[in-house]
């Protein structure tokens, strides 16, 4: 076997998805350049796309598993209660609540939905594995509903430090910092904006979370971070996987009030 | 998904309709329980709802399929009981899916039925390779066979259940 069909191998485990970052890494480079295994990895595109459809789940009356119709009504009064209350806001010119509250409510909304669904399925599916689930779940998601009532109640609180930032503010309450962007442009094809966190004394940036705005530019992240112990926060534009370092100019920098 | 640009509820429900079962069926066959599998399968839609900018072109049944295995190797390298040693896999990019419109003739039933007819010393690694959210290392280990055959074997099987696949389509 030559060097060259070992690499084709790779390609193969790459196509897959079955590589670890490093290698993946070291393929997809190897891949931008050789027109052999571009040929290779994009012949075995199809196969491993279909790959996918032999685990779908069967229709109603076939033998193997199904989906619960209950899910479905959770993700429309999810989608329901995202879109109402945006909806509202546009209508209502001159609101002062900023989009990005708006947007953070309806979560909450979406949320709250979600439980009522779980509760139905409790009544429905009363087996004992099932419901302590279902218990896990609730709590998971009475967890994420708390989250959520602490970001908005921050977020609208007057005594907030707000610094103003292109598109947005940057909010800190206590311990907690978010970014509140109201107009964001979307992230060039293929890139996702990544949030970075300045130490006090620290030289070096360090990698928070990514995140991407949604169509009207409107994204709230909270960064995980204690907002005392920082001195600035940044975003830049990175690959969907992340970077360690900024790969690219801040879009956005500010320095957090002593 | 035009429409579901639009904020069209009624063709984003459509559109669950069609592909929610092959969401699910992805999740489910990786993550191995009903809850996991619904809360990715909630996910990758309300995703989809909030940002359908992030399906561009090509075949959308690849593309979502490929959105929802991210998303539970995800959910698999947050799992603190996912061994240590077997690392999870990374996330292929999600505009890297097949432009192939022939794929779209394909149905669950026949590609079940061309991964059957693979020897099995192929068909394990893949099946394990997509599913199992294990690097192939980790299915060299798992299968005691030396890692450049589960390569060799991996390649050979796709190769072949490509020629399967496309004489599926043509039949």
């Amino acid at each position: 076997m030559s060097g060259h069909d070992e690499f084709l191998d790779d390609v193969a485990v790459y196509a897959l998805g079955a590589m670890s970052e490093a290698e993946a890494a070291r393929i997809r480079t190897h891949i931008a350049q050789c027109a052999t295994c571009r040929a290779e990895y994009e012949a075995l595109l199809a196969p491993v796309s279909a790959l996918a459809l032999s685990a779908e789940a069967c229709t109603t009356g076939e033998r193997g598993p199904q989906v619960s119709p209950l899910l479905k009504r959770r993700i429309m009064r999810s989608v329901e209660a995202s879109v109402s209350p945006v909806s509202r806001a546009r209508a209502a010119r001159g609101s002062v609540l900023p989009a990005y509250l708006v947007a953070a409510a309806s979560l909450v909304l979406a949320l709250l939905s979600g439980i009522a669904d779980i509760a139905l399925q409790g009544r429905l599916h009363a087996t004992q594995q099932r419901l302590a689930a279902i218990t896990e779940r609730d709590e998971a998601l009475l967890r994420d509903v708390a989250l959520q009532r602490h970001m908005v109640a921050d977020l609208m609180d007057p005594h907030a430090e707000r610094i103003p930032v292109h598109g947005g503010e940057v909010v800190v309450h206590g311990t907690r910092i978010y970014l509140a962007m109201n107009h964001m442009p979307q992230p060039p094809k293929g890139k996702v904006y990544q949030t970075w966190t300045l130490p006090k004394g620290a030289k070096a940036m360090v990698p928070s979370v990514r995140f991407v705005p949604d169509r009207s530019g409107v994204a709230v992240v909270a960064l995980p971070a204690d907002a005392r112990r920082l001195a600035a926060v940044a975003v830049s534009i990175e690959p969907p996987g992340g970077s360690k370092e900024p790969t690219s100019a801040p879009v956005l920098e500010a320095r957090l009030i002593e | 998904m035009e429409r579901v640009r639009g904020g069209d509820r009624v063709a984003f429900e459509r559109l669950y309709d069609a592909y929610h079962r092959l969401v699910y069926g992805v999740a489910l066959r990786m993550l191995g329980d009903v809850s996991s599998a619904e809360d990715v399968t909630q996910s990758v839609f309300l995703t989809l709802w909030s940002a359908p900018e992030r399906y561009r072109t090509g075949n959308f049944a690849a593309w979502i399929a490929r959105v929802t295995r991210n998303r539970a190797l995800d959910l698999l390298r947050a799992r603190a009981s996912h061994p240590v040693d077997g690392e999870v896999p990374a996330t292929l990019p999600e505009d890297d899916v097949l432009e192939d419109v022939a794929a779209a003739h394909l149905d669950a039933e026949r590609v079940r039925a061309a991964l059957a007819r693979l020897p099995a010393e192929q068909r394990e690694p893949i099946e394990l390779g997509f599913f199992a959210g294990i690097t192939h290392q980790e299915i060299a280990k798992r299968t005691g066979v030396p890692l450049g055959t589960i390569k060799t074997r991996i390649r050979a099987g796709l190769r072949k259940l490509r020629d399967a696949l496309e004489k599926a389509v043509t039949a």
